[in-house]
């Protein structure tokens, strides 16, 4: 009877103070998540009309929607590569006893701490084909003149969201290295195994979830990056660097079709959680205890 | 030993310099003349540092009010996940109560809702409101999240429940315990918390985009990049923009590093 009375206590205790919380999270997600799903259905300028599956139907078989997915998707996968190879050869580099890797391990972590406004705008000025100064400087000694934004728009803004993420994920890796332990690899180096051998056979699996995390990160904010499209290359040349989330806003908030771009939203939710089960279930396989 | 220890420094050189010059190439275009912005050979160091620059830009564009506005948008918002984060985080931590597991899993699952998802049905409910171009409208989406509420969680649960129920034995009230016990405890994580939300708080360029609709009312980020749209060939403005934008993370990030890295190495923190 008492404990019951108290159980009942702590539960009217727990209730008040996740009260605001609860508030919060059904009127700030739950309830427009509701309200996407909702609209999605919906056509017309004041998305009133019921449309029922017409925005779906419309948007897999628009080509401008068709072709924004496979930019994302192309962007996400260099994001993704360069964000393993690059962040893990900075880890391996910065995880060896060498003087002055605190510094540079801040020094890497600085441009991920950096609003996207400064690193779209700063490279975009570096990368203008006409007003660049790195075409200035090419053109001043003689040398050709790149059009990177132009010749490879795409690629160029996955490096440009690389050079912002990759001390991030480089600090994810060097956690992942210290927690090997240091056991395996001597007892390796005594059989006999050269380094080689051993980044293969010992660092590498032993570091697949950390690699996998990365991948699911990596991916997760590929698919719904923005601010470089809007700022660097404002989705062009043409539709070249069309970003998913830039085409969902402009068609939300320029073209003001809210049951059309809420289909997008709603599909391109979708993808990515379709995306992060397989990845994290392909994971799970691979997973090493020690 | 000394060939391999060459190649490692050359490495990470390099990667330090690709890191470092585009930033100190900013704070030289900041100090550069529009000429010489534009001159055919391109300027690394301005002839005089044109400091004059910094005062034109609060001319040119409403920037006093971009840097108060997103001093209380990102200062709001951090004060409220440290108010908020650690109590829910208790609760989950040390309570039992009817549908705490339903709640739990239907917290983190709002983890899986990237920002996106909420843009469109958010600026159609502040609209309902009244709401868009206003304080409550950029700060209210933001005030609670489940990470940092997980974050407590984990850091709050090793904390014994004898000292809890000691507490209790002696007639704390509830806020009491949670005030005097538990919230001491967890300043170490209250430190990461706050730093992390009011960075990326500060640097949040979609949704201030997106809910504003006058310049008066935008974040330095936004009102930097609209301003760059307006005025594009002002590159030494936009740069000192970018300074100014830049400044406070970098300093409060060098100053406080080591949270930062513990932070991101322990819960890979987005």
């Amino acid at each position: 009877m008492r404990s019951r009375t108290l159980y009942g206590r702590y539960a009217r205790t727990a209730y008040l103070f996740l009260l605001p919380a609860i508030l919060f999270f059904a009127a700030f997600f739950y309830l427009p998540i509701g309200n996407v799903v909702a609209t999605s259905f919906r056509t017309g300028p004041m998305a009133d009309q019921w449309a029922g599956l017409g925005n779906y139907t419309q948007a897999l078989a628009d080509p401008a929607v068709r072709h924004s997915f496979l930019v994302t998707v192309g962007f996400s996968a260099m994001v993704v590569a360069g964000s393993i190879v690059i962040g893990l050869a900075l880890a391996l580099a910065i995880d060896q006893p060498l003087r002055g890797r605190v510094v540079f391990r801040v020094l890497l972590l600085v441009p991920y701490l950096t609003s996207v406004a400064i690193v779209g705008l700063l490279w975009r000025n570096i990368l203008d084909p006409e007003l660049g100064v790195l075409n200035r400087a090419l053109g001043a000694i003689g040398l050709p003149e790149q059009q990177w934004l132009n010749t490879a728009p795409l690629l160029t803004i996955a490096a440009v969201t690389l050079w912002q993420s990759v001390g991030y994920t480089m600090v994810l890796f060097l956690a992942g290295l210290q927690g090997i332990p240091e056991t395996y690899h001597e007892a390796a180096r005594i059989d006999g195994a050269d380094a080689w051998h051993r980044f293969w056979r010992i660092t590498l699996p032993l570091l697949a979830p950390t690699t996998l995390f990365v991948s699911v990160m990596a991916v997760i904010s590929g698919l719904q990056a923005f601010g470089q499209a809007y700022i660097i290359t404002n989705g062009g040349p043409g539709d070249a660097t069309d970003l998913s989330v830039f085409h969902i806003f402009n068609v939300a908030f320029r073209t003001r079709d809210f049951g059309y771009s809420s289909a997008q939203s709603v599909l391109l939710l979708m993808v990515i959680v379709a995306f992060t089960v397989v990845q994290l279930r392909a994971g799970r396989r691979g997973e090493v205890t020690y | 030993m000394g060939t391999r220890k060459w190649l490692l420094y050359a490495l990470l050189g390099l990667a330090g310099l690709v890191t470092v010059v585009p930033l100190l190439y900013m704070l030289s275009l900041s100090l550069q003349t529009e000429a010489e912005t534009l001159s055919a050979n391109a300027v690394l160091v301005p002839e005089s540092p044109q400091w004059g620059n910094y005062a034109e830009l609060f001319t040119r564009a409403p920037f006093g009010n971009f840097i108060v506005n997103s001093l209380i948008v990102a200062g709001v918002i951090t004060l409220a996940h440290l108010l908020f984060d650690p109590l829910v985080g208790y609760v989950f931590a040390k309570f039992r109560f009817p549908l705490r597991n339903t709640l739990f899993v239907a917290l983190l699952a709002t983890l899986m809702v990237p920002f996106f998802v909420r843009m469109i049905p958010l600026y159609v409910l502040m609209a309902n409101m009244g709401w868009l171009n206003t304080y409550q409208g950029l700060i209210t989406p933001f005030l609670m999240d489940a990470f940092g509420i997980f974050l407590m969680r984990q850091f709050i649960q090793p904390i014994p429940d004898d000292l809890i129920n000691a507490a209790r034995i002696d007639g704390a009230s509830e806020l009491r315990i949670y005030r005097s016990v538990i919230l001491p405890q967890t300043r170490p994580a209250l430190a990461v918390l706050g730093l992390f939300t009011f960075v990326f708080q500060w640097n949040e360029f979609l949704w201030p985009l997106v809910a504003t609709t006058t310049a008066e009312m935008r974040t330095i980020p936004v009102g930097l990049t609209l301003f760059n749209q307006e005025y594009f060939t002002l590159w030494h403005l936009t740069a000192a923009g970018s300074v100014i934008l830049f400044v406070p993370t970098a300093v409060l990030f060098v100053c406080t590093q080591r949270y930062f890295v513990r932070g991101i190495a322990l819960t890979g923190l987005k």
